[in-house]
């Protein structure tokens, strides 16, 4: 491991219709594009303990399609899906994406992840694009790097680290 | 499509100016007037953004004294919390998962990649004996 691997999710708003997520890995960009765009190598890693990835379908490609499925121990779907626009391994893929889960489907938004190798380390940027403000807000729900606990004094923490 | 509760929390999070007013409030009630002080704004554009608090359920507003007090609605937050913590876990879960992943990938390249390097040397050699590499 290398000391200088910074692991922290970071969450910004770079702009009105933007936000983005940067993360560092310790491996060359090469092996951190294919982890995120061979389907045998994202379902080793893409859920969390609530979330079982039963089916994880990439056809990379421009034009292709991708579905991801997410399902929670209540048995509730989460379906992540969406076409190529742009894909230039191992440095750049673009993507339209929708969200749907039972009683909501988004809109579609626009998924460009950038891999930056230096010193055999990658950072991954991945900026999400939507139509509108209002979709952008109503997905911002991963645009606080903190979560907001319900205390009023910790209110204040949370609230500058939105900015 | 009109946005569910937690949508326009969300949204009334977004803006910075709403962010100021909300992080002012975290340290108490207040008025208006008080609020507006340290922007730049007149105060039908606070209003605005208080009302937008308001539909988000992130604030709430007295109604019994005339300068109509705002406060936090502590409710609203608790569901937000709740939609960041999953969210946010989600990812760090599966980052984390990756880091490992990407360490056996490296170990598995670099198992690939030493017979190799025995190979070039040899080359190397072979090529001091007199042999253009191919």
């Amino acid at each position: 491991m290398d000391a200088r691997v910074d692991k922290k999710l970071k969450i910004t708003t770079p702009s009105d219709l933007e936000f983005a997520m940067t993360r560092q890995f310790d491996a060359p960009r090469r092996l951190v594009f294919d982890a995120m765009t061979k389907p045998d190598l994202v379902v080793r890693w893409l859920g969390c303990a609530e979330m079982a990835m039963p089916v994880c379908e990439i056809d990379l490609r421009v034009g292709g399609a991708y579905r991801f499925v997410f399902r929670s121990t209540e048995g509730i779907e989460h379906v992540l899906s969406g076409t190529y626009r742009e894909v230039v391994r191992p440095e750049r893929v673009v993507f339209g994406e929708v969200f749907a889960m039972p009683g909501f489907t988004s809109e579609e938004y626009l998924v460009t992840s950038v891999f930056v190798e230096a010193d055999g380390m990658t950072t991954l940027t991945t900026t999400i694009k939507h139509p509108t403000r209002e979709a952008r807000d109503g997905h911002l729900n991963s645009g606080v790097e903190k979560g907001v606990a319900p205390a009023y004094d910790r209110l204040a923490e949370v609230v500058a680290t939105m900015g | 499509m009109a946005l569910d509760p937690l949508s326009s929390a969300f949204a009334a999070l977004a803006d910075p100016t709403r962010r100021a007013i909300l992080a002012r409030l975290a340290l108490g009630e207040t008025s208006v007037m008080e609020l507006a002080e340290p922007f730049d704004m007149s105060l039908p554009a606070i209003s605005r953004h208080l009302k937008v608090l308001e539909h988000a359920g992130l604030i709430s507003r007295g109604r019994e004294a005339q300068w109509r007090p705002c406060r936090i609605a502590p409710v609203a937050f608790k569901q937000v919390d709740g939609w960041l913590g999953n969210f946010r876990r989600f990812w760090d879960e599966s980052f984390n998962r990756l880091d490992g992943l990407l360490e056996e990938m490296k170990a598995e390249e670099a198992a690939k990649a030493s017979p190799r390097k025995k190979t070039k040397v040899r080359v190397t050699k072979e090529k001091q004996g007199g042999r253009t590499r191919g």
